[in-house]
């Protein structure tokens, strides 16, 4: 038996509402809720990756900076230990030369003190000669009687004495 | 002898028929028939449903498989396709316009299995005509209000209400005509031409004619016709349903 070839059939509009009912329930259920959950899943998985390498790539940069700034200030330090100690140098050899220059100031003022002092010292002691040499002297004249020949030798030994002892001195 | 037969219809009769009725119960004075369009409808439902369990099952975020690739592209494609033609907040409606063009075209398509198209049974393309009448009047008393919804019917003038009722009226009328007229044209032309054929195929001897020519032409009328009328009938719903809905206005 079949039904007109154009006909409305109550009973096959309520099981076709019911079988699209079905089939609309099928695509929700099995096709669509089963896509959203995985596709907000992997939305979800790729905001966390993007999240994850920025974090990664301000610490980075962070990090960056901060080794930047600990090379800059190593570098200011060196360049100041560098300058403080060619300073210190600089002094050091200074006051050394300064030191040297007033000691060999000082040991040539000693010796000419010295010498000085040796001079006035042989003079002191050859005035002292030559007084004891003139009482010598007036004792052997006083002593002996001599002739005028006698005389002359006398004061020429005298003489000879005075300028040895002198060349001595 | 056979060219007359051709002219005026075999002793065998061309055999345009409906739906078979497999058997029929009384519920309360009313006979509700259960039809060959049915029971082919529950096989489709059968077989949409395993196959849609299959392609989302062991669904991954990455390394995904093809059948995967395939599920998110039909998903993603009709979730576009209403958000396109209705706007975002029908987005929740995608999930009957894939499953209304799924069950259209493969009740079209089932012809070519050798079984009758659902879509052969004006009752099938009524139902899915008088949802989406529900949906539309709905829609618009949902967002008009019903007094904003009673004036729409005197609108622009009073004079025009009869038009409108019945322009109301064609809607789900021209919506399932065209859909079954379609496919049972193409249902019918291909009887024909194996009626034809086999004609011919008597006077010459040779049964080739046969072979070739109803693919080609099974091509359109199945292939090409179902997945038009199908595609049609989920566009014209959705530009009804939206156009219904007032916030599109805006």
């Amino acid at each position: 038996m079949n039904l007109d070839f154009l006909t409305i059939d109550v009973g096959t509009i309520l099981f076709t509402l019911i079988n699209t009912l079905i089939i609309f329930l099928v695509f929700k259920f099995l096709l669509f809720k089963r896509v959203d959950a995985i596709l907000e899943q992997r939305k979800q998985e790729v905001n966390a990756t993007y999240k994850k390498a920025d974090d990664a790539l301000a610490s980075a940069n962070s990090d960056k900076e901060k080794y930047a700034s600990a090379m800059a200030s190593a570098k200011e330090e060196a360049s100041q230990i560098i300058s403080r100690a060619e300073k210190n140098a600089q002094r050091q050899g200074e006051e050394i030369l300064t030191q040297a220059r007033q000691e060999a100031l000082a040991v040539r003022e000693k010796a000419s003190f010295e010498t000085e002092r040796e001079k006035v010292q042989a003079r002191e002691e050859l005035q002292g000669e030559i007084s004891d040499l003139a009482v010598e002297l007036a004792q052997k004249i006083m002593e002996k009687e001599i002739n005028k020949a006698d005389h002359q030798r006398l004061i020429d030994e005298f003489l000879d004495e005075m300028t040895s002892e002198g060349e001595q001195a | 002898m056979e060219i007359g037969n051709l002219l005026r219809g075999s002793p065998d009769g061309i055999d345009v028929r409906g739906p078979g009725v497999l058997c029929s119960f009384d519920v309360f004075g009313v006979t509700i028939n259960l039809t060959e369009t049915v029971v082919i409808s529950w096989g489709i439902i059968l077989v949409v449903a395993l196959l849609l369990n299959w392609i989302t099952k062991d669904m991954k975020t990455k390394d995904i498989s093809k059948k995967q690739v395939v599920a998110e592209w039909i998903v993603s494609t009709v979730y576009g396709l209403v958000d396109d033609t209705m706007g975002k907040h029908w987005h929740n409606f995608a999930p009957y316009i894939g499953a209304l063009f799924t069950f259209s075209i493969t009740g079209s398509l089932v012809s070519m299995l050798g079984l009758r198209s659902v879509t052969a049974d004006f009752n099938a393309p009524l139902t899915w005509a008088l949802v989406t009448f529900v949906l539309i009047h709905g829609t618009n008393i949902k967002t008009h209000g019903i007094g904003g919804y009673l004036k729409g019917y005197i609108d622009p003038v009073p004079v025009m209400l009869p038009i409108n009722i019945l322009s109301e009226l064609a809607t789900p009328v021209s919506m399932s005509l065209r859909h079954f007229g379609n496919v049972v044209s193409g249902m019918v032309i291909t009887s024909l031409l194996y009626f034809a054929l086999s004609a011919v195929t008597k006077s010459i001897g040779v049964a080739f004619m046969t072979i070739g020519i109803p693919a080609v032409a099974s091509l359109y009328f199945d292939l090409f016709s179902g997945f038009m009328q199908a595609f049609v009938f989920i566009m014209l719903t959705m530009a009804y349903i939206s156009n219904a809905d007032g916030r599109n206005e805006e």
